[in-house]
């Protein structure tokens, strides 16, 4: 049995590149791990949903119905309840191994892979936070999925770190439940989250936000559970002050601290990683280092809006389209994007002028916040095209759409945020 | 009535159990917590050390010794993991290397006969990430790792399976002994009686020895050790477990390979006064990692998942104690058991058994004794072949709960049922591994809990974490109300 493309993940991003790369004449399977299609957006019952796609305002299972009724529609072949475990380069492709209770241990080749796994939440390992290890901190993700999957609450008396738009969206959740929601501390001096979130999160409901603070201490109760907690105050090299202290007797301590594309699939193949994605480099096309290796959606960047998930998968369904098609034996001819002055990053990282994809989105986040701006875009220090940008924040991904014409072969591209 | 209660079902209470199931007798251990392995035997190095820096002719020395040698028989008898890394101590000047030769006098004192010098540039053919600052290395082949968690839970079954009484969630509250009776008051409520009464209890060795003694002669200090987990991922950065030079504190702080991958770093030293209370402080992690960068070059520091401290219970006495009360007869003390705890442990089980309790004078050995605990390799790490036959037997093999570790459904419902089974998440992750990855239960977690529910016919309001009164949830939501 073999594939043209595999898309591993049904999830927004999956769904989207799925449909797509069928619709363009492909033979596509689908591998999705849990029992049903759509991925977090199920457990993402807000609004706040589909008005850039739809220009309608849509809750996350809602958001997800749409594409999976187009899902089902295309009839393109899915597996549920199975997880990927391997991913292989072979001659002409890859060789894919999978799990699931109805096929036991199955491999299928493919011509082509999309890896559209999301991502998964950075833990309290990853920040180090003094003091016990009780339950009771845990992650607004999973506190949101037991609330509003399976109908449990994780505490009564909340407190949140970190103010990432799922912290944000939990906090609102928990305080109409009835918890008892005391603040979020964010450790940076601006919030992480989209601004209309804490607007109609915190504001609405006036849970303090504690900007440049964090935790620094967790205390466990006899039982192994969260009794309190200290936040303090950070100076600019983010060390708590001394003196600023607040105790809060708190149950839960959900953390919103970032998300992590999921690419530990990738770990055994040779694709080429960017640190400050946490996740590999890619052309315009989405493609990896790895030909035939196509990624999108939160395991290729953490995106703050679903609905640009599913435009950028939709892209990448139809690059993997074309790199079928074309199965391309000519050598990529790349040149460099690089995320200049005030630019955390920029997707893609490469532009490669040998193939198809004459479109390129450029996709960035800056470092700070800038009231206005200018992205001045140049190769061999001349300016190729700029744009005026107002109101930039670290916690919003900007992009700009250009064609392959406006730059030549040979000079990096790069992308400088001015402070005007 | 029981001919032995052992008070405590860490490594050593476990080793010392599994000794009893071999005599005709009744025995049973009583453990406060909610599992076995859950103090001090939670969180340690896992290091089998291979003996060479105890203060020679003390039962440390002695027992580290024969343990690390026993560990061999333990590992084909009862299928635990060693990994057989070996261990560099690691010497940085001039200063150093005298240190070392001295280092190397205690070495074979203690009759530790494999050793070896080795220049920085021999040793960083097998440790490229040696630290380039090092300048001179003793080798320590018979240094091994192993996991503490699984040979305790084996020691435990096997005993549990040879005849032994295990009682979790049992805080001994009171003892007294009348008529050579010991009556053992559990929860403040249930009493058992006993001939004989076996203290090894950990960092409460000597709260217990309080409730029966008058005069303790020695008295616990709980030492904290914190640590860093490296994700498994940087399996291969390091190969041996490197020791900076010992001080009065203890080894120092150390890199360790773990057997499924992972790398500890640590641990410091830290007195404290809470024995319930095993806590990282903001310095002591800081300590664990400017130390750490003097034993290996580029530490993927990026690459931590948890951190976590560990208690030892350290006595103001210098040596392990071990050895019958000296007020109450048949009451054992086994008791400051800190490092080299692990690797003594088997060897700490035969002394007591033979050469202080002299069991094998007052029972039989029972003829049907079964020393051997059967143990399915990792599912994961079979051919796909043996993984499809199993699947054929049970499709819940196909189905993977954990995504980082690789954990199949049919092994967290055997986790769930086994002879020693649990129903808390920590119990889960401690038998399985499910939990113990990258995501740290952010994805299994959920269905952890789903699977001891459904296993255990409970309400998801039910299951806990770890102790019995951690319960994941405080309530249903107001729809599912």
């Amino acid at each position: 049995m073999k594939k043209e493309i595999i898309v591993i993940g049904g999830g927004a991003s999956g769904l989207a590149a799925a449909i797509s790369a069928k619709k363009e004449g492909r033979d596509v399977l689908l591998i999705e791990k849990e029992d049903r299609l759509g991925g977090i957006l199920n457990q993402c019952i807000h609004n706040g949903f589909g008005l850039q796609v739809f220009k309608e305002e849509y809750t996350g299972p809602e958001y997800a119905d749409r594409y999976i009724n187009e899902f089902y529609k295309n009839n393109i072949e899915y597996l549920l309840d199975a997880t990927v475990t391997d991913v292989i380069k072979i001659k002409d492709g890859f060789e894919i191994t999978f799990s699931s209770r109805k096929t036991g241990i199955k491999k299928v080749n493919t011509n082509a892979v999309i890896m559209s796994t999301g991502c998964y939440e950075r833990t309290r390992g990853s920040i180090i936070i003094p003091g016990d290890r009780p339950y009771g901190v845990i992650t607004a993700g999973s506190a949101q999925r037991y609330l509003n999957i399976d109908g449990y609450m994780v505490g009564k008396n909340v407190f949140i770190l970190g103010s990432g738009d799922i912290g944000l969206i939990m906090a609102r959740r928990m305080h109409l439940e009835g918890a008892n929601v005391l603040g979020v501390a964010e450790l940076m001096p601006y919030s992480n989250g989209l601004t209309r979130n804490i607007v109609q999160c915190l504001n609405d409901f006036d849970i303090p936000l504690f900007l440049s603070h964090t935790v620094t201490q967790v205390n466990a109760n006899k039982n192994q559970r969260l009794e309190s907690i200290i936040i303090q105050q950070v100076d600019e090299k983010y060390n708590p002050i001394e003196g600023t202290e607040k105790n809060f007797k708190v149950d839960t301590l959900l953390l919103s601290i970032g998300l992590i594309p999921d690419i530990t699939l990738l770990d055994n193949l040779n694709v080429e990683k960017d640190y400050k994605t946490k996740s590999v480099k890619i052309n315009q096309s989405y493609q990896t280092n790895v030909s035939g290796l196509f990624i999108c959606g939160n395991s290729l960047q953490v995106h703050d809006l679903v609905d640009n998930v599913s435009l950028e998968s939709e892209r990448a369904g139809v690059c993997a389209s074309q790199y079928v098609l074309s199965q391309t034996t000519k050598a990529n001819k790349n040149v460099r994007v690089v995320a200049g002055k005030n630019l955390l990053f920029v997707t893609p990282h490469y532009v490669d002028f040998s193939s198809e994809s004459s479109k390129i989105v450029f996709q960035f986040r800056s470092k700070m916040k800038i009231e206005k701006s200018m992205l001045k875009i140049s190769q061999d220090n001349k300016l190729v095209k700029n744009k005026r940008i107002n109101f930039v924040v670290p916690a919003e991904m900007e992009s700009i759409t250009l064609n392959i014409e406006n730059f030549d072969s040979s000079n990096d591209i790069v992308l400088d945020l001015e402070v005007l | 009535m029981y001919d032995y209660i052992v008070v405590g079902a860490g490594i050593i209470g476990s080793f010392i159990a599994r000794e009893l199931s071999k005599y005709n007798l009744k025995a049973l251990v009583v453990e406060k917590e909610n599992d076995v392995a859950n103090v001090q035997t939670l969180a340690n190095s896992a290091i089998l050390h291979s003996g060479h820096n105890p203060k020679p002719n003390t039962l440390k020395s002695k027992l580290c010794l024969l343990g690390n040698k026993l560990y061999d028989e333990v590992e084909s008898e009862l299928s635990i993991p060693i990994l057989r890394t070996g261990a560099y101590v690691l010497a940085h000047n001039n200063e150093e290397e005298k240190k070392l030769d001295d280092l190397v006098v205690t070495t074979k004192q203690n009759e530790v006969t494999e050793f070896e010098f080795l220049s920085f540039d021999e040793a960083v053919k097998y440790e490229p990430n040696l630290a380039k600052t090092v300048t001179k290395v003793l080798s320590l082949p018979t240094t091994s790792v192993t996991y503490p968690w699984e040979v305790a839970f084996a020691c435990m079954e096997n005993a549990i399976l040879n005849g032994v009484e295990f009682r979790k969630n049992s805080e001994v509250t009171n003892i007294t002994k009348t008529d050579d009776i010991f009556k053992i008051t559990i929860n403040n409520t249930d009493i058992a009686e006993a001939k004989h009464l076996i203290n090894a209890a950990g960092v409460k060795a000597d709260d217990i020895a309080e409730m029966i003694e008058r005069n303790v002669e020695y008295k616990i200090t709980p030492r904290i050790g914190e640590y860093f987990v490296l994700d498994k991922r940087v399996k291969g950065f390091i190969n041996h477990v490197l020791y900076p030079l010992p001080t009065n504190l203890g080894k120092g702080v150390l890199l360790t390979p773990q057997v499924h991958g992972n790398i500890l770093i640590g641990p410091n030293s830290k007195f404290v006064d809470d024995k319930d209370r095993a806590n990282n402080t903001t310095d002591g992690l800081r300590y664990v990692k400017d130390n750490a960068v003097l034993l290996a070059d580029n530490l993927p520091f990026n690459e931590i998942i948890r951190s976590f401290a560990g208690v030892r219970s350290t006595s103001n006495q210098e040596d392990f104690i071990i050895r019958e009360s000296n007020e109450v007869s048949g009451f054992y003390h086994v008791a400051g058991i800190d490092s080299p705890g692990l690797t003594a442990a088997p060897a700490i089980a035969n002394y007591l058994l033979n050469k202080i309790m002299m069991v094998h004078e007052k029972y039989d050995t029972k003829c049907n004794f079964n020393p051997k605990r059967e143990k399915l390799q990792e599912f994961h790490t079979l051919p796909n072949d043996q993984q499809n036959e199993l699947i054929k037997q049970d499709s819940s093999y196909a189905n993977i709960i954990c995504k980082c570790e690789r954990i199949t459904e049919k092994e967290v419902i055997d986790a769930i049922n086994g002879p020693l089974g649990s129903s808390s998440i920590k119990g889960i992750k401690k038998r399985t591994r499910a939990g113990a990855g990258l995501c740290q239960g952010g994805y299994c977690e959920e269905k952890v809990y789903k699977l001891i529910a459904r296993e255990t016919k409970s309400s998801p309001l039910d299951i806990v974490y770890d102790s019995q009164k951690s319960n994941l949830f405080v309530s249903e939501s107001k729809v599912k109300k």
